[in-house]
């Protein structure tokens, strides 16, 4: 009786736990089945009045004139060599924010010099710096290096402000491996580059993704930066995106809007998908211990 | 603090020899080689520019920087806007909504999703995805969603519940809980993740010698577990804080500062009076004030952290 | 050898003109013209200029009403590498010029009479002390009211002749169904509403008094706390929908029946003709009704940046005189929906709103109520002009009452001083 109540208690627990997981996954989803609803409806169905709701009728050209056909300005191109552009800023900037960050963890935890402490407080501040206050500095500063308006321009920009997060990911994460393995190796004879090549790293893979999964993000989905030290044809996928969005007159192309708006998203929503789960893992193995 | 002095009495090095001193030198100094260019430039990208922002907000600068000094009276100014004002008391409100509900929400689903659910790893997706995106994507979706004539409103009055209401975003007074309902979207995911990992980080003992003596789980929850997850609590409380403090293109996605300069927050004000307003100075007085809040928060955390990490060396 | 050289001959003559054209100088022009009216508009110049031998490297941001535009150019001058030309509205052309980073167009101005095919109005936005350092190519009327003629019919309705004829007209609509007065929340769509009201209710010299010279005394007057109680009576013409409406859309609700009217700038005229609407039998486009009806303008002017690349230098001059001239000027505005901001171009070709445009600036010069639009930065700086926005549209969704506002007003302006 008793096993059988209690049995009866945890399918009900059962039950209350799968409802409200799926009640919030709901939740989740909503702006996401907005966003794909509409980009497959045509154009007159949207103004016939169902923003939401599942379309009538499919058609994939909305989606085909915004990777290829929408117009911003003069130049009739769609997304896609704005997608160029963002990928060949994201690429060098993810790698050399996350080289540089693991370089810097791996100093700061095992071959710690006076002031450390210091310098690794003062890299963390500047996670916290709101953007808006340093663009017309940094625009003098680019102007001066001559990157002004390019895309290696933006690469340096993600970097240098890229580094105070990856430095705090790999500080963190190295911080937890036992001091003892990077002695014994030194007694070993091993150098600086040597324990970080084949010790550090190979430890680090978990961290290393999270650190990835994070300036990728940040740095694919930047607008301020990408508005302000790029123009015309050099400007990442986000300032495009925004173009074709505040299209202003006209019929309103919700449809197009919003198959560019998924195209913006794709390469994101699939690193998260992919790499979701080493996320979680990589968070557990290091990142969340302070 | 130790470990630099030690290392370069490695032995095998035979400090007699000028070429073997040259490389045990260079060895002590190649740490610090190694880190000097990322300090360096973020030295630069960051400090330097504090300061010269903080010269701007002594000037007189309007449309472009004037390098003059007018003492405090771009804060002055600053100050004196009623639109100042909505946006420190919404960053507040926003602020202090935004972390109670992203915490206790990120906590229950992390709880939940811990007690061996099937298919976690879609839900845990499900939960993260929102991180992925910017609100230059999902700006629009939201508008509709929050709209009393297209979005949920107009959806629940149409299966037959005439008298529902869902019009925050239409009303100034509580336009800025919709800002909030959009923030928690986006975030809850990457709370949930981080509470997620510190509960997968604890000994699973615990919870079973607690269950042997009969207490029961959300006991077990209230008075064991949530406790254990401290730390994870700071990175979280930390990492919203951040969010919020920067949050930018949520609110000019959402509601461009409207209905009437309701949802103003410092990051859009001083953006538009840099920008829009040509008031240079207000700007970057604002800017000031942004960081020096952000410092309050944030130094007394760093120094707990680092003071604490000494003492485990 | 021979054989490389008729090679290379061969190719010479192969080429295909515009590369060689390409020579002659490339411009990059930034602007915030992103939607389809605007680009084909703005492909009449670009058109002109590749005819002429030039290259166009076209930068546009779009979004804000501008405003993402003008901080990437603040950005692009602090690295010092400005675009060859720029979009300017309102006082931002002004501004720049009075930071010394312009050309000064003078010498063709002068040459090809620019000077005298200007209103003084206008001349007071893209001249200063004898520099004409920026082109005006359209101009746009901002206080018309667009209607829906076959709602307006099927409610006895006529074009009101006064702002309390059009807010009584306000509870037969509603009993109808249909939405009198459709517009968005966004501050500007409400200030050009606010506009309308100082001129149509006090006249035009005290808009001047009030929105130009910022006069306290004309800032808290009655006639000030009339323009605010009257669109309180027209904030309840609007529907409960009009948060994160744009402009656009409200347009849809009138050329769909669904709203019978709007108080926009001509520039939603394409809207109507985009659903293939006539004028006169499915819309309408008259004035904000006044006794004096004013002409609130506002224009479009292309400014140049000082450039040491002699390839830039010629091609900002061939833009300028591009801009200028009166057949590129008309062929921009029938597509853009404006008519031409030089005065004495025929208004041969124009659409029935436009020739009204004409005819009524005409008329407004005669009157002195041809007036820059506050809304759109053409009566006072940005940062007084950001204040009235603020005022206006604060004072619009909550229940401030009238003279709460004018404090503010007055308020806020004297600490933008």
């Amino acid at each position: 009786m008793a096993t059988k109540s209690l049995a009866r208690q945890q399918m009900l627990g059962r039950l209350f736990i799968y409802s409200a997981l799926i009640l919030l996954a709901l939740y989740y989803l909503m702006p996401l089945w907005v966003m794909v609803t509409t980009s497959l409806k045509p154009l007159d169905e949207i103004y016939s009045g169902s923003f939401i709701g599942l379309p009538q009728e499919i058609t994939f050209e909305a989606w085909s004139k915004a990777w290829s056909g929408a117009c911003i300005g003069t130049e009739c191109t769609g997304l896609r060599p704005y997608f160029v552009n963002s990928i060949m800023m994201v690429v060098p900037a993810v790698l050399l924010s996350t080289g540089l960050g693991a370089l810097n963890g791996y100093v700061l935890t095992k071959w710690r010099f006076k002031g450390a402490n210091l310098v690794f407080g003062m890299m963390l501040f500047g996670c916290f710096l709101p953007y808006q206050a340093v663009i017309l500095p940094m625009a003098q500063v680019l102007g001066r290096l001559g990157l002004s308006g390019s895309i290696p321009g933006l690469v340096l920009v993600h970097t240098v402000y890229g580094i105070c997060f990856t430095s705090l990911f790999f500080r963190n994460y190295f911080i937890t491996i036992p001091d003892e393995l990077t002695k014994a190796a030194q007694i070993d004879g091993a150098g600086f580059f040597r324990i970080f090549l084949s010790i550090m790293l190979p430890a680090a893979l978990p961290i290393i993704v999270v650190s990835c999964i994070w300036q990728f993000t940040q740095v694919w989905n930047d607008f301020l930066f990408g508005v302000s030290f790029t123009s015309g044809s050099d400007t990442p996928i986000t300032v495009a995106l925004n173009n074709i969005v505040n299209v202003t007159t006209g019929r309103k192309q919700y449809n197009v809007d919003m198959a560019s708006a998924m195209i913006a998203a794709i390469p994101t929503l699939l690193v998260y998908v992919v790499a979701g789960r080493y996320f979680v893992r990589g968070l557990t193995a290091g990142a969340v211990k302070g | 603090m130790t470990d630099i002095s030690q290392s370069a009495a490695v032995p095998g090095t035979a400090p007699q020899r000028p070429a073997a001193t040259l490389s045990a030198r260079l060895a002590r100094w190649l740490p610090r080689l190694v880190m000097a260019p990322s300090f360096l430039v973020v030295l630069i990208g960051v400090y330097l520019f504090i300061a010269w922002t903080l010269w701007i907000s002594l000037s007189s600068s309007a449309m472009l920087p004037r390098y003059d000094f007018v003492g405090l009276e771009q804060y002055v100014r600053l100050w004196n806007t009623p639109r100042w004002h909505t946006a420190v008391i919404n960053l507040f409100l926003f602020t202090g909504l935004f972390l109670a509900v992203t915490i206790a929400l990120g906590l229950l689903m992390a709880i939940l999703l811990d007690q061996n659910i099937r298919a976690e790893g879609v839900l845990r997706t499900v939960y993260l995805y929102p991180m992925a995106l910017s609100f230059i994507v999902t700006g629009t979706a939201w508008k509709w969603v929050l709209n009393p004539e297209l979005g949920v409103e107009k959806v629940v009055q149409s299966w037959g519940w005439d008298t529902f209401a869902f019009d925050w975003i239409t009303r100034p007074e509580t336009a800025i809980y919709c800002v909030v309902i959009a923030a928690v979207w986006q975030s809850t995911g990457f709370a949930m993740a981080i509470f997620l990992a510190g509960l997968r980080g604890i000994d699973s003992s615990i919870i079973k010698a607690a269950q042997i003596e009969g207490a029961s789980l959300p006991r077990i929850y209230a008075s064991i577990i949530v406790p254990l997850l401290r730390p994870a609590f700071l990175s979280v409380i930390v990492l919203l804080s951040y969010i919020s403090i920067k949050s930018f293109d949520l609110v000019l996605a959402l509601t461009n500062a409207g209905p009437g300069g309701s949802t103003e927050m410092p990051s859009t004000f001083m953006f538009a009076y840099t920008f829009q307003r040509n008031q240079m100075g207000v700007g970057a007085a604002s800017a000031i004030m942004m960081l020096m809040t952000v410092a309050a928060i944030i130094i007394p955390y760093l120094y707990s952290e680092l003071r604490e990490d000494t003492h485990g060396h | 050898m021979t054989k490389y050289k008729t090679l290379l001959l061969a190719t010479a003559l192969a080429l295909p003109l515009p590369v060689l054209a390409q020579e002659k100088g490339t411009i990059e022009v930034l602007h915030h013209w992103v939607s389809e009216s605007e680009s084909a508009a703005l492909n009449v110049v670009r058109e002109r200029m590749a005819e002429q031998g030039f290259g166009w490297q076209d930068s546009a941001v779009g979004g804000m009403s501008g405003a993402n535009a003008t901080q990437a150019l603040r950005t692009r001058l602090a690295s010092g590498n400005p675009p060859g030309a720029m979009q300017f509205l309102g006082y931002e052309g002004l501004n720049w010029n009075a930071e010394g980073v312009v050309r000064d167009f003078s010498e063709p101005a002068n040459e090809k009479g620019w000077f005298d095919a200007i209103e003084p109005e206008v001349a007071e936005f893209v001249t200063a002390d004898g520099k004409f350092f920026a082109m005006p190519i359209n101009m746009h009327r901002q206080n018309w009211i667009w209607a829906n003629k076959k709602v307006f019919d099927a409610n006895g309705l006529s074009v009101p002749q006064t702002w309390a004829e059009l807010i009584a007209m306000g509870p037969k609509l509603k009993a109808a169904g249909v939405v009198p007065l459709a517009t968005g929340d966004e501050a500007w769509q409400i200030q050009l509403i606010f506009d309308a009201l100082v001129t149509d209710l006090n006249g035009p010299d005290f808009y001047r008094k009030a929105l130009v010279e910022l006069d306290t005394e004309a800032l808290s007057s009655p006639g000030m706390i009339a323009v605010f109680d009257t669109l309180r009576e027209v904030r309840g013409l609007v529907d409960d929908g009009f948060v994160g409406r744009d402009w656009a859309v409200a347009t849809g609700m009138v050329a769909s029946g669904e709203a019978a009217m709007q108080v926009h700038g001509d520039w939603a005229k394409g809207e109507f003709l985009a659903h293939g609407l006539k004028e006169g039998e499915d819309f309408l486009c008259f004035a904000t009704p006044s006794k004096t009806p004013s002409y609130l303008f506002l224009i479009d002017s292309f400014g140049a940046f000082t450039t040491r690349d002699a390839a830039t230098t010629a091609a900002q001059a061939a833009l300028a005189e591009t801009i200028m001239d009166p057949e590129v000027q008309r062929a921009f505005n029938r597509i853009k929906g404006s008519i031409p901001a030089r005065s004495d171009v025929s208004v041969d070709g124009f659409d029935s709103c436009a020739v009204k445009s004409f005819e009524d600036r005409a008329a407004a010069i005669g009157n002195g109520a041809m007036l820059g639009a506050l809304t759109h930065g053409f009566a006072s700086q940005p940062q007084f002009a950001a204040v009235f926005a603020d005022v206006v549209g604060q004072f619009f969704v909550t229940d401030m009452t009238s003279q709460q506002a004018v404090d503010m007003l007055v308020n806020g302006i004297a600490n933008a001083m």
